[in-house]
């Protein structure tokens, strides 16, 4: 019954992540490499950010302000490395095009920029869920389950199952529009991705009042769909808009 | 969206990590539902791998890591001699000899190993099975195993070659998690080192049996994983579909020239095989390691302790110029040279069994802390191999592909242990993310 509960979280947590990795990037292994890649800076960003954290913690004070000033520091952070993940992106996608060229293939498709990004994005997502909450499932396998005092509603697996699907689809999709948001310029689409997480951030020290989970998790859930619904309506724009461009030319 | 680019790269590296992939993940799985089994088998074994020291909990540190030390020496001391003796047989053209002895080994691993792990897990999950049908599968299991491992005439198919290269992989992997923890430290750093020397150093027995064996156009005596069929079953337009002939035709003649190694130079049909080999020839990027030794040293005979010594003995990854391309980082220049080259012949990019089984042991002994350290050495373990097969496309030469792997595995999993594991608990318990 318990591994079933903790299969259950997992799927909770993963399936939507599960269901993109199957259908869009196990299919094109350049893209694995890169959901393993972003994966990995992802474990060396919450390396770094816990050894210098790492003096200051467990945290004695109930107080809220240092997780306050933990999470504004870590999103500060990876925000930042998003900026260097793009440097390098740029270069790849240079290195992929001479490639192209050299195999007498056509270069990346607007899709397959995007297909980048969003195998990016999945590997922060992953990244989080499989450190935020899968690795701290392994005693829900076992014969007992655990409640936190401040959010006694459900157990403490579900509830960070929960917000870790969340996470996952705010740092997926995000991704995509940070990428894009670079490629054209467009400073709303830079600056609303920082926004989003800082959002979904600061909205978890909302749990940290007793009982605040109730409200806080829902929160959480409308900055997740809004990621998503920004993103959808981007890529939307793009496409149309190249569209119209390729019409023409197709025609002349 | 059919010709895109992003479908045909990486092929070849995905083609490698799957399966090690693969592993791993079955031998944590072992290692977390047999872990009441090892801890009841009361009295830690000899073993190759302590022959000097066995660790105790009650030992201070200090005496840990001292006897972990010795052992570990002594164990890459061992490999040392028996790689060398390898190369010696080899060198001296026993290679029926060393073909049988590995068809023996193999058998012994699947059989004895292999029986003692399907006899702990039908212990573990009360799996109701007489005791003869238990027995008829697994020696069903075993001589499939031995015929398909070492296939000269029979046509197997590879994915049953592969699939076996990975439960050899995986039986002996987790054996060796049996080793107390400071000792599997020391064994993994030492055998990377080993690694590191015997193929790099200029008479690194393992650089020595490469030479050898690619100057007489033979295959290595050895257990090796290779990744071709991936390549195959991926024949889309492009440099590649055309690529998978020259692989496919190659690997046939590659055989039949193995059946009369010492005549292989004389029929027409060899000789053409030469030729077109020839241009891959000087790229040969074999390599053998060998490494474990101590596998099957788990019995306390010694005759089956010598045995178990080849089994996983030799390693070796031969990256076809196709990885080369792969590698991102390649030099673009090269890219368009080896494509060329590939059209002509091309083998698949092979990774040695020991790379598997000491990969699988450092995640499964990571398995035996948390799973936050199983996911940060799996995925230092899978960065360090993309990075040595991207040297590999850069060198173009024979490369150990554990040292990278093995020492950032275990930097991550003790950042991971002491620095991560607080932050990351501290944090999420209190429902706080970002």
């Amino acid at each position: 019954m318990t591994l079933a509960a903790g299969i259950g979280y997992v799927l909770l947590a993963l399936g939507p992540s599960l269901t993109l990795f199957v259908t869009v990037i196990s299919t094109k292994p350049f893209l694995i490499l890169t959901l393993l890649s972003s994966t990995l800076v992802w474990l060396i960003s919450l390396i770094v950010l816990s050894g210098v954290w790492r003096v200051f913690l467990p945290l004695k004070t109930t107080a809220w302000w240092p997780y306050a000033i933990l999470i504004l520091t870590s999103i500060a952070f990876q925000e930042g490395l998003r900026l260097v993940l793009w440097r390098g992106y740029k270069k790849l996608e240079d290195m992929l095009d001479a490639f192209a060229d050299r195999v007498a293939k056509p270069r990346l498709y607007l899709t397959d920029k995007m297909q980048i990004a969003l195998a990016g994005g999945l590997g922060h997502g992953l990244a989080h869920a499989v450190f935020f909450c899968l690795s701290l499932l392994t005693p829900s396998f076992g014969p007992a389950t655990f409640y936190v005092d401040k959010c006694s509603y459900a157990p403490f697996f579900l509830i960070s199952a929960i917000i870790s699907l969340a996470f996952v689809t705010i740092h997926t999709f995000s991704m995509v529009i940070a990428f894009n948001g670079y490629a054209e310029g467009n400073k709303t689409d830079q600056m609303v991705v920082p926004f989003f997480h800082l959002m979904a951030g600061t909205l978890t020290l909302v749990n940290l009042v007793s009982g605040g989970c109730i409200v806080g998790i829902p929160l959480l859930y409308v900055v997740a769909l809004s990621t998503l619904a920004y993103c959808g309506n981007m890529v939307w724009r793009r496409f149309t808009e190249t569209q119209i461009r390729l019409t023409p030319q197709n025609q002349s | 969206m059919d010709g895109s680019i992003l479908e045909s790269i990486g092929v070849e590296i995905i083609g490698v990590m799957s399966p090690v992939s693969i592993c791993m993940l079955l031998v944590v799985l072992i290692v977390y539902s047999l872990t009441s089994f090892s801890s009841s088998s009361g009295e830690p074994i000899r073993t190759a791998a302590n022959l000097v020291y066995l660790e105790t909990p009650t030992d201070s540190t200090s005496e840990k890591i001292e006897g972990s030390l010795l052992n570990a020496l002594v164990f890459v001391i061992l490999i040392a001699a028996v790689t060398f003796l390898l190369v010696l047989l080899y060198y001296y053209n026993f290679t029926n000899f060393l073909k049988n002895y590995m068809r023996f080994s193999a058998f012994f691993v699947l059989g004895v190993m292999g029986g003692s792990i399907f006899i702990s897990i039908i212990r573990q999950f009360s799996i109701p099975i007489d005791a003869i049908t238990c027995l008829i599968l697994l020696f069903n299991f075993t001589v499939v195993g031995v015929l398909s491992i070492f296939a000269e005439g029979i046509p197997i198919p590879i994915l049953l070659r592969q699939v076996y290269m990975v439960l050899l992989g995986i039986i002996v992997a987790a054996w060796f998690t049996n080793l107390p923890e400071w000792t599997t430290w020391t064994l993994l750093v030492a055998l990377a080192l080993y690694d590191l020397v015997a193929v790099l150093a200029p008479g690194g027995p393992l650089k020595i049996l490469v030479e050898l064996a690619s100057s007489r156009d033979d295959e290595l005596p050895a257990l090796v994983y290779e990744a071709r069929p991936t390549v195959s079953r991926n024949p889309r337009g492009s440099g590649f579909g055309l690529l998978v002939g020259g692989v496919s035709s190659e690997s046939v003649e590659v055989e039949m020239t193995r059946h009369n190694p010492s005549d292989s130079r004389n029929g027409g049909d060899s000789d053409e095989t030469m030729e077109e080999t020839s241009p891959l020839v000087p790229s040969l990027r074999d390599r053998m390691r060998s490494s474990s030794s101590g596998s099957s040293e788990f019995s306390s005979i010694d005759r089956i302790h010598q045995t178990g010594t080849d089994i996983i003995e030799d390693e070796e990854v031969d990256l076809s110029p196709l990885g080369a391309i792969l590698g991102m980082g390649g030099d673009e220049s090269r890219r368009g040279r080896e494509i060329i080259d590939e059209e002509e012949t091309s083998r698949g990019i092979k990774l040695g069994l020991g790379d598997f089984v000491f990969y699988s042991v450092l995640v499964g002994r990571a398995a035996m802390y948390d799973l936050m350290t199983v996911y940060a050495c799996y995925l230092a373990i899978i960065s360090g191999l993309g990075c040595t097969l991207i040297l590999l496309s850069v060198f173009r030469q024979a490369l150990p592909a554990l040292p990278i792997s093995i020492a950032l595995g275990i930097m991550f999993y003790f950042l991971t242990r002491l620095l991560m594991e607080p932050f990351v608990v501290g944090t999420s318990t209190n429902l706080m993310m970002f």
